[in-house]
């Protein structure tokens, strides 16, 4: 099972090695998420859920099929658009033509390691399976050749590489804990959740800390956010993407699976306080970060931090309520975030700049990127009838069984990033070209425009049908947690 | 062999890589670092090593192997041949902290981490080198995130990295029952993101016309990336970056 995904990854590989054409290494980085898409899928239906494989090394549950469609969807959007994007590129010289198949190699590798961490049921397993998604993506952020490029991707392999050292050194206190509880260590989670109520509290709360520094780093959270703006921002829009919707929530996902241990045992009142004051830290932090930006794609990544921290929160609150809205709010987010990239993406191949001031007749010469900018910040700032308006409003309601204060407090940080967003869009959207300096329409590749139209689309759709589907698996995955 | 004596030089090697760290802190020359991260892993081989013959576990052994070889021999090889290329002899700067204060600072950091464990392990009876390897592995990775801090080369910091991953190592030696391919995949992986980072460091240390030769094997390719390289260089670079056009287009 957990095999054919791997395969359908080295057949990718092995076309796109002896590929020799743009194309011919960009369809197998179509049909490689596609495959594992249609794979995620079928499992839903017929396999008896959670199931382990390979001794306990590997398990398949709702929550990691569910993560592992999503990010096919994504990397099948983003190789869409890479098709037309990097083919710009490589015309413009930011990628030189040598490094395009390290960039589709790396792309393709960066999947598998994804779809092998999701389904890592041994945590340190997980943990080496997370330290090489940092590995492939910066490899993706560094292919464009530019010194900027390589200071962001040195900074992120530091400060994700130190921060997921101390994660180690958490799971050896967990092992201890285990090995002192059970007779026995063991990281396999199944058998972890199961026992967590009988650990060491101080043990486990200490292994916590650890655990959480290397998990908050990937996700960026603050105080280990530092990496993520000038990583996005530098990016190709296409790993951006990937960055803000895929590798980040990995991060999350290994939070949600300490956090349920974290339940289960009796540092739960400790760990959920933690929890929540990063949370909170990361949203005021973010916001007052997103007010003087002018570079439309450090506003998104700085989006990111905010909506991270939101998810740690809502995993603070700990409900079976804020549970459930935290992975919607996830799979959400990603998609948000793709639509605004994919379209900053596009101004930025018209402008050459993703500052604000370089921006000028936008919604006349590129009208596509314009909507979905738009569309894209209604989405993310939680406007009704955008999936994200449920999610926050939800997860704030359970916050006010915590405290009313706190809501306040929320409430106020999340108007003040929508208008961080209003001010930038209003004024990118009204700058006008003097006459006779007036730029000339790029004309956007079909296949980079049909990525911003499926991402719109599933924003959409997500925002006004909730499938009963959907709602039945992520309630499954909150019970199977054990969140309930 | 004698376990008092086993015990004895266990602890020894714990304080001798102590001392490595206090000199990579303060050190300048960059190939000291090496050699002393070099002697550092040695050290480290050789708790492995004395461990084994006390506990009689395999896993010890072929951990004190693999650390021998990458460690002591493949990592500041190539650090070695990185270094040969560039331009760079010391890292003289300090952000931050001075060298004496780090080394107060570090001796700060051992003692909050023994307090720390010993307070939260003390419930679970390990047996006490256990607390000291746990201690002594917790301080090397928090000494080896000040030496990321406090130093400015790229090139430092990737020795500093190595430092807290040695201490991750030191930490999981004392726990036997992790299975082998586990620790051997962990090796893996942390060697290729610092073949990683090496490489980056590269590109970020050298001087600017070496990054340009690094980017620009193919001279036809010059003329079509001048725009991209403008941009790229345009601020604190561009005099040095117009000159290198120049001597390009000679050529």
């Amino acid at each position: 099972m957990i095999l054919s995904f791997v395969i359908s990854g080295v057949i990718a590989l092995i076309l796109i090695l002896i590929a020799r054409t743009h194309q011919t290494m960009n369809i197998p980085s179509l049909l490689h998420p596609l495959a594992i898409f249609i794979l995620g899928v079928l499992d839903f239906r017929n396999k008896i859920l959670p199931a382990m494989y390979l001794k306990g090394y590997f398990s398949v549950d709702f929550l990691s099929l569910l993560l592992v469609v999503v990010s096919a969807v994504l990397f099948f959007l983003a190789a869409l658009y890479a098709r037309g994007y990097v083919q710009r590129l490589i015309e413009e010289g930011e990628l030189p033509s040598r490094n395009l198949k390290l960039f589709y190699v790396t792309l393709n590798l960066l999947l598998m390691a994804l779809t092998l961490a999701y389904f890592a049921n041994n945590l340190a397993l997980f943990w080496i399976l997370m330290e090489l998604t940092t590995l492939f993506s910066a490899v993706l952020v560094a292919s464009l050749n530019a010194k900027e490029n390589i200071t962001a991707a040195l900074k992120y392999v530091f400060i994700a590489g130190t921060a997921m050292l101390f994660s180690f050194v958490g799971l050896i206190l967990l092992f201890t804990a285990s090995q002192h509880a059970l007779g026995k260590g063991t990281l396999n989670f199944d058998v972890l959740l199961s026992n967590a109520s009988t650990f060491q509290p101080a043990v486990f709360a200490l292994a916590f800390i650890f655990i959480f520094i290397g998990f908050a780093a990937k996700s960026g959270i603050v105080p280990f956010h530092s990496w993520l703006p000038p990583v996005y921002a530098k990016a190709p829009s296409a790993v951006s993407v990937l960055l803000a919707g895929s590798v980040s929530s990995v991060g999350m996902y290994g939070l949600l699976r300490i956090t349920a241990l974290a339940r289960h045992s009796s540092a739960q009142h400790f760990t959920s306080t933690l929890l929540i004051f990063f949370g909170i830290l990361s949203i005021a932090i973010a916001v007052f970060s997103m007010f003087p930006r002018t570079n439309i794609k450090k506003l998104i990544a700085f989006s990111s931090v905010e909506n991270m921290g939101l998810m740690v929160l809502g995993m603070g609150i700990g409900s079976p309520v804020a549970i459930f809205w935290v992975i919607f709010h996830s799979i959400a987010h990603a998609f948000s975030k793709a639509l605004l990239f994919f379209s900053a993406g596009i101004l930025h191949r018209q402008y050459h700049s993703a500052k604000m001031e370089a921006v000028k007749d936008a919604l006349q010469l590129q009208p596509m990127a314009s909507w979905g900018l738009i569309l894209g910040t209604l989405s993310i700032i939680g406007m009704p009838f955008f999936p994200l308006f449920f999610s926050k409003m939800f997860l704030l309601i359970e916050l006010g069984k915590v405290s009313g204060w706190l809501v306040l407090l929320v409430l106020l940080l999340l108007l003040i990033a929508a208008s961080a967003f209003a001010f930038l869009l209003m004024r990118m959207f009204s700058q006008r070209a003097e006459e006779g300096k007036k730029q000339a329409r790029w004309e956007v590749p079909r296949t980079m425009g049909l990525s911003v139209l499926f991402s719109l689309l599933i924003v959409i759709l997500l925002g006004i049908y909730f499938p009963s589907s959907l709602q039945n698996i992520i309630t499954t995955i909150v019970t199977q947690l054990g969140f309930n | 062999m004698n376990p008092v004596l086993l015990l004895g030089m266990i602890k020894i090697c714990f304080i001798l890589i102590l001392i490595t760290v206090a000199f990579l802190l303060t050190r300048r020359e960059i190939l000291t670092l090496f050699s002393t991260y070099s002697i550092q892993s040695f050290f480290l081989a050789m708790v492995a090593f004395l461990l084994y013959f006390k506990e009689k576990s395999d896993i010890l052994f072929w951990l004190g192997f693999l650390t021998i070889i990458s460690k002591v021999w493949i990592i500041p090889s190539v650090l070695h041949k990185v270094h040969q290329k560039m331009n760079i002899r010391r890292d003289i700067e300090f952000h931050y902290l001075s060298p004496t204060s780090s080394i107060f600072v570090s001796i700060g950091l051992i003692l909050i981490v023994y307090e720390v464990f010993s307070t939260v392990l003390k419930e679970l009876e390990l047996n006490p080198l256990f607390l000291l390897g746990a201690v002594l592995g917790v301080s090397l990775l928090l000494m080896g995130m000040l030496i990321i801090f406090s130093r400015k080369k790229a090139i430092t910091k990737v020795v500093g990295y190595l430092t807290m991953e040695n201490g991750v190592l030191l930490f999981s030696l004392f726990l036997t029952e992790l299975p082998l391919i586990i620790e051997v995949l962990v090796v893996i992986d942390l060697l290729m993101l610092i073949a990683l980072a090496t490489l980056l460091s590269f590109g970020m240390d050298s001087t600017i016309e070496e990054f340009h030769q690094r980017i620009n094997p193919f001279r036809g390719w010059f003329k079509k990336s001048e725009f991209s390289l403008k941009r790229t260089l345009k601020n604190e670079f561009l005099p040095s970056s117009q000159n290198s056009l120049k001597k390009g287009e000679q050529r």
